[in-house]
């Protein structure tokens, strides 16, 4: 063929193109779906329209009623909260009375009796099993409450109403209406509301839900919530309001995260996410009853085996440096000390002090350890009599000997308030950043969802350390 | 220094200022810099280029002046480019009026072009709201090459129009007339369809945004007189000031080809109705589109709605034996007639 004839077929082609005009492609598709219908309608027969629909729809009428939509839905929430805090308490003990009182000493006995040096004992013993064993005591029985009664309700089919009467306050923030299940999987365990965002298929709100899920929080959080405000918040009030007191205040936290969810979903919708895609789309499935074993072990399986995995990874590291930091010495002074002592003015600047933010550092891998951490530091660096030795973490049964240490160190009402709110307001604990650059592939997002919170409980605590100071 | 909580107080909040001028966006220090660095000479002659452009197109003739006062340059900036313009045969001075030569005219094109394609990527493949798809074009429009332009094209399947109705010159420099007249000419009864929807001057736009009138429906005058112009499309009525009318053209049936009369938007159906999906409203872009097509809402498709939200929105519909909620601004791009049963 000549090169004449070439470019008049492309001058040919590109004068037909302007006649089909940019309705071709539509046109293709919707007539497949067309064909498509119309062949199911001739080979398909339907009996669902008569027996199905009217149960389902009689629930449907109800769970998105004006009147009864919200109110069961926080009861369904508060009951699974209340549920997992309480029913995790027991099994919790008897997990700790097991790994940490009886286990641990026998360790550290065979250890020195097949003749282990003394720093390797407390490396290994002190160091790297305790904190894991903490995490696995704390972590896994309320997870295992906790996962399986979501899973149910997601079975189910009621959670997809949730996120359809939600939506359009979430929309309100730029995000999704499924954003509202996402955030109640992360008071489980963020790393688990991380990867529950997976349920939403447009890019733009999933990483908004991805980054925001820190600001619910977690089960590592709440003993530490509930711990704080027993101690100090319950003080304040007369003795017959105490408990009162100190309840509302961990609800408020926990609300307080809630605001902050909506506020930065708004914030990074308008500004670093305003270019990504954004789509909208929910289907209702119709109820079933929930296959109950299967979900069981599924949820065991998928969601609590792989975090509690992800976590104990993560907690061996830390529980050695812990133990590193408090018995390396530089000088006559060990690491932890030095540390607490340089973060001591930073510390106060934000009504907090060194040791606390000495404990966050180190407790990024799991939020369980922090007060652990904490209680341990303050012994070594004020030198009270109490604890087990220098980088060995404890915890007291008694919630007055904890508030003697806590106040030896230092604290004061202000000193709990700020860290209640720091408790919300920091970095997602290293499983959590894991997970999220697994579901992200993104070090720019992922290094977003680390700092932004951070940043937050600096600006907050500062802000409420200065106001407390000038009026008080 | 001595620590006191309101010199605390007061340097944090100090600091938080100074941020605010350094990043506040578009006047930001660090903006204006970015920008002030940015004003090459390229950039330059390529406004001129196309502001030459399209006052030719509307037979307009431009002084020195007339670029000075529309250009946001300085005169002497301006004067040494346009020398050096003339320099490289890109425009001739023609009594006092600048003219584009045919090779400034190619290369306002290609800028256009870039313009175009630019928009009909940001509508097609990101989620910037349609108030930003201007403005970012006019930046990136001096950035794309000739291959990146080519790339973009296929990418999007060779579009022949931007998103708010302006056709896309080709690589080689063709373009389409644009067809149609201004709303604000019309007789009333006319029927016609909205092909255009101007995206300039941008107070204008975002009015007509607001109004939420789609491009490509069909509308039939009801009223116009020198306050105000009523139209009814989708089965919808939209009142609109005549100058707001004149940034919508609209292309006049001939004949009465198809009534359309009947055509509504699904956000207007009510509890106890049914309907018969007609189509997708242009409006509706890009991955939504895809997704609404994924889930069965094509032409045919019998719908109705299932559940109303505690909250007004969004509501869910039955199509095909399934429930999907779907937002109000999703459903008013989804065109319906309605059924009436009276079986």
């Amino acid at each position: 063929m000549n090169k004449k004839n070439i470019e008049n077929i492309i001058a040919l082609s590109e004068e037909m193109r302007w006649q089909i005009g940019d309705d071709f492609h539509d046109n293709l598709a919707e007539s497949i779906y067309a064909d498509a219908s119309k062949i199911v309608e001739d080979v398909v027969t339907k009996d669902y329209q008569k027996s199905k629909f009217r149960l389902d729809a009689k629930i449907d009428k109800i769970v998105t009623s004006r009147i009864w939509g919200f109110p069961i839905m926080l009861f369904i929430l508060g009951m699974i909260l209340w549920l997992t805090i309480i029913g995790a308490n027991y099994p919790s003990s008897m997990l700790a009375t097991l790994l940490l009182d009886n286990i641990h000493p026998v360790l550290k006995m065979v250890g020195a009796n097949i003749g282990f040096p003394w720093w390797l004992n407390g490396f290994l013993f002190d160091g790297v099993y305790l904190s894991v064993a903490w995490v696995i005591a704390v972590m896994l029985p309320p997870m295992a409450i906790f996962f399986p009664l979501f899973t149910l309700l997601e079975d189910f089919g009621y959670l997809p109403r949730v996120a359809f009467n939600m939506d359009s306050l979430l929309k309100k923030s730029g995000a999704h209406g499924k954003q509202a299940l996402t955030m109640s999987m992360g008071f489980g365990c963020n790393a688990a509301g991380v990867v529950a965002t997976r349920i939403i298929d447009s890019p733009r709100e999933r990483l908004i839900a991805i980054i925001t899920n820190n600001f619910s929080l977690c089960n590592g959080r709440w003993p530490t919530q509930i711990l704080l405000a027993t101690i100090f918040i319950g003080a304040v009030v007369p003795e017959s309001y105490s408990s009162f007191a100190s309840l509302s205040a961990v609800i408020g936290i926990a609300v307080l995260g809630i605001f902050f969810m909506f506020f930065f979903s708004w914030a990074l919708s308008q500004t670093v996410l305003k270019g990504e895609v954004s789509t909208f789309n929910l289907e209702l499935p119709p109820y079933r009853p929930p296959l109950f074993w299967k979900t069981i072990y599924t949820s065991l399986i998928d969601r609590t085996l792989i975090v509690l995995w992800r976590a104990i990874v993560f907690a061996a590291p830390a529980g050695a440096v812990i133990w590193l930091i408090s018995n390396v010495y530089i000088g006559n002074e060990s690491i932890a000390s030095w540390t607490v002592h340089s973060l001591d003015g930073f510390g106060f600047l934000l009504g907090l002090n060194g040791v606390i933010l000495l404990a966050y550092i180190v407790a990024i891998p799991a939020n369980e350890i922090v007060i652990p951490t904490i209680l341990m530091l303050t012994v070594m660096v004020t030198g009270i009599q109490g604890g087990e030795g220098n980088g060995v973490m404890f915890e007291l049964s008694s919630v007055t000997a904890t508030a003697e240490i806590l106040k030896a160190g230092g604290w004061s009402l202000l000193t709990a308030v700020n860290v209640m709110l720091f408790s919300l307001l920091h970095n997602p604990c290293s499983t959590t950043i894991y997970t999220i650059y697994k579901e992200t592939n993104s070090v720019k997002w992922t290094l977003v969802a680390s700092i932004l919170p951070v940043i937050a409980g600096f600006i907050i605590t500062f802000l409420v350390a200065q106001i407390w100071r000038i009026l008080i | 220094m001595i620590y006191n909580p309101i010199t605390a107080l007061v340097s944090f909040f100090g600091i938080c200022i100074l941020l605010f001028f350094v990043f506040r966006p578009k006047k930001g220090i660090y903006f204006l810099l970015k920008k002030a660095y940015s004003q090459k000479d390229k950039i330059i002659m390529e406004d001129i280029l196309k502001y030459l452009y399209h006052n030719q197109m509307s037979d307009n003739s431009i002084t020195t002046n007339d670029l000075t006062n529309a250009l946001n340059f300085s005169n002497s900036i301006l004067i040494e480019n346009l020398k050096k313009m003339m320099e490289n045969e890109l425009l001739v001075l023609d009594k006092d009026n600048y003219k584009l030569t045919p090779k400034g005219n190619e290369y306002a094109l290609q800028i256009i072009r870039a313009h175009r394609l630019w928009e009909k990527y940001l509508s097609e493949k990101t989620g910037f709201d349609k108030e930003e798809w201007h403005e970012r074009a006019e930046e990136k429009e001096h950035e794309l090459s000739a291959n990146e332009m080519n790339q973009l094209s296929n990418l999007l399947g060779n579009p022949k129009f931007d998103p708010h109705g302006d056709p896309i010159p080709t690589s080689k420099g063709k373009i389409a007339r644009r067809k149609g007249i201004p709303l604000s000419s019309l007789k009333e009864n006319t029927i016609g369809k909205i092909i255009h929807i101007e995206d300039e001057p941008d107070v204008i736009y975002k009015q007509i945004l607001a109004e939420n009138i789609h491009l490509y429906s069909t509308i039939r005058v009801i009223e116009n007189n020198s306050n105000r112009i009523v139209f009814h499309s989708e089965g919808e009525q939209f009142i609109l000031a005549p100058i707001v009318a004149g940034n919508i053209t609209v292309l006049v049936f001939e004949k009465e080809q198809i009534n359309e009369e009947n055509i509504a938007r699904l956000s207007s159906l009510n509890l106890s109705e049914k309907a018969k999906i007609v189509g997708l409203s242009k409006e509706c872009r890009g991955e939504n589109r895809r997704r609404l097509l994924d889930l069965g809402f094509v032409k045919g498709a019998v719908i109705a709605v299932d559940l109303l939200n505690p909250l007004g929105d969004p509501k869910a519909y039955l199509i095909k034996g399934t429930a999907i909620a779907l937002r109000e601004n999703q459903a008013s791009k989804i065109l319906i007639t309605k059924i009436n049963d009276e079986k």
